[in-house]
């Protein structure tokens, strides 16, 4: 692992995979470290991809400000970790909280990406995000970093996935617990309370960008996702089945294989975004088929979208 | 160097010199705090915040006292020296540069407040194996829990809207007691052993 000199902050990095050719740079959620993207990152490398994986400022080894954190220094720093890769097609993945900074990242410098997928992400908090995020925060603060984290696990997780790590659960969560700092992680936190939507700024993201959303994600749900699709020009949403926030955890594997799709694609120039709605495979190297026409992505039932005057028109259910 | 206290006894528990140590750096930290919040809080509370304060000073005196009992105490003439050293680190050190010297000193004290309850974290230190239900152990944790939240008062006053217009120098005054609380708990864990970084 090394270390960069952000003005004065220290960042520890990770540099993976050939020297040359494209590179992928990962941007940690809330609790993350370097280590969480192992799988993630050597099937990255695997394809291909120089890899940079750090620690944002709060995180992990990375320096930890005591009292403010905000999300334009952590875009700065993603600015230098992107310097770092030099001249290079370098794309930009971000989940959760560091889809957010991804965002931020692509609309002030979407010139030295060529390419975005933001995983998990958001640019508003909805009620629903903003009331959850401070009772994470609460719960932080009362119950301390393992509380936090018995929330996570069982919100961003399937039961596909915790049934068969019940056991190794407590020693993820030591681990995690002795990187982070609760007061660095609350600092993160508080680095939303006077968050501004990013919506309206979505449309200057100029690069190609595949959104990528869990299916049963309820930390972030589709709305969510559903707003970076109609606002980012050349952007699809691609639904990954039967997992939840954390899918990055949960199926690395897959989720490396659709980054390496979308780069392969961008780089040959065959990626139209066109704001489509997509559905991953089960498995990596599956094939993506289009959400079906004439239903709903935005519901769990499977539905046709509302049409205008639909309500009305609708006949009334048998008695 | 381990980054973790031991090597434990075969009963699990902590050696009793590393103990002694680290015990007594907690209660010389946290004994200067109780005694600055002692300083400032009135014989009778007329504010609303002065009852946070009184729960932050009970809180203090518990630690003092739960170390005291669940440390296993041995000799340590080291501490002559050491204890000096700490003491006076912890005094007061009015910030420049904010309102007024009261401003100043507020701010101090709890910056100071802080660091000591967010940088220092005594339970992370505790290696795998150790016996769960050995009282120096569950002090450890118990006083790395509350410090969490014992950190809030700290935290709602430092970001506070009062000090808006001086956070470059509150969060420098932060920084500082931040390094200076490291230096000290980091030093002192490496004259027993323990390496944290």
């Amino acid at each position: 692992m090394a270390t960069l000199t952000c003005g004065p902050r220290q960042i520890r990095y990770q540099l993976d995979g050939p020297a040359d050719g494209p590179a992928y740079v990962l941007v940690n959620g809330l609790t993350q470290y370097i280590k969480v993207w192992e799988s993630f990152r050597d099937a990255l490398v695997a394809k291909g991809y120089r890899v940079a994986t750090f620690d944002l400022l709060g995180q992990g080894e990375s320096d930890k400000p005591s009292l403010f954190i905000e999300q334009d220094d952590q875009v700065a720093v993603l600015r230098d970790i992107v310097a770092e890769l030099g001249q290079r097609p370098v794309f930009l993945a971000g989940i959760s909280f560091g889809g957010v900074i991804a965002l931020r990242y692509a609309i002030a410098h979407g010139d030295t990406i060529a390419g975005l997928v933001p995983m998990s992400a958001f640019a508003e908090l909805t009620p629903q995000l903003f009331l959850l995020g401070n009772a994470m925060r609460t719960g932080l603060i009362l119950g301390g970093t393992n509380y936090l984290q018995d929330l996570l696990f069982p919100m961003n997780l399937s039961d596909a996935y915790l049934s068969e790590r019940l056991d190794k659960l407590e020693n993820a969560k030591r681990k995690a617990w002795l990187i982070n700092d609760l007061y660095a992680l609350q600092n993160l936190m508080e680095s939303f309370l006077d968050f501004a939507p990013l919506t309206a700024q979505l449309s200057s993201i100029r690069v190609p960008t595949m959104i990528l959303n869990g299916e049963f994600d309820f930390l972030t749900p589709r709305k969510l996702h559903e707003s970076l699709r109609a606002h980012i020009p050349d952007s699809a949403l691609v639904i990954i089945p039967r997992v939840y926030h954390a899918f990055a955890i949960e199926k690395p594997v897959l989720a490396a294989d659709l980054l390496a799709r979308f780069a392969t694609d961008v780089l040959a120039g065959r990626w139209q975004g066109k704001g489509r709605v997509w559905i991953a495979p089960e498995e990596a190297g599956g094939e993506i088929i289009p959400f079906p026409v004439g239903y709903d992505h935005l519901r769990a039932l499977p539905l046709s979208p509302p049409m205008p005057g639909a309500a009305k028109d609708r006949e009334a259910p048998p008695s | 160097m381990s980054a973790f206290l031991g090597p434990l006894d075969r009963d699990g528990r902590i050696p009793a010199q590393q103990q002694t140590r680290v015990a007594s750096f907690l209660m010389s930290a946290h004994g200067a705090q109780a005694r600055q919040l002692a300083a400032a809080l009135p014989g009778r509370l007329r504010y609303g915040w002065q009852v946070e304060l009184h729960s932050q000073y009970s809180r203090e005196l518990e630690i003092l006292s739960l170390l005291t009992r669940a440390t296993s105490w041995v000799v340590d003439p080291r501490l002559v020296f050491l204890a000096w050293q700490w003491e006076a680190a912890w005094l007061p050190k009015p910030v420049a540069g904010t309102a007024d010297g009261m401003q100043g000193l507020l701010i101090d004290l709890a910056a100071f407040g802080h660091a000591l309850h967010s940088v220092i974290r005594p339970a992370a230190l505790l290696p795998e194996g150790v016996a769960a239900a050995d009282p120096f152990v569950l002090a450890m944790r118990r006083i790395e829990f509350e410090s969490g939240r014992l950190l809030q008062a700290q935290i709602v006053f430092l970001k506070g809207p009062q000090l808006a217009a001086v956070r470059d120098v509150v969060a420098a005054a932060v920084e500082r007691r931040h390094a200076q609380v490291r230096e000290l708990w980091t030093s002192m864990l490496r004259g027993i052993d323990v390496g944290t970084e």
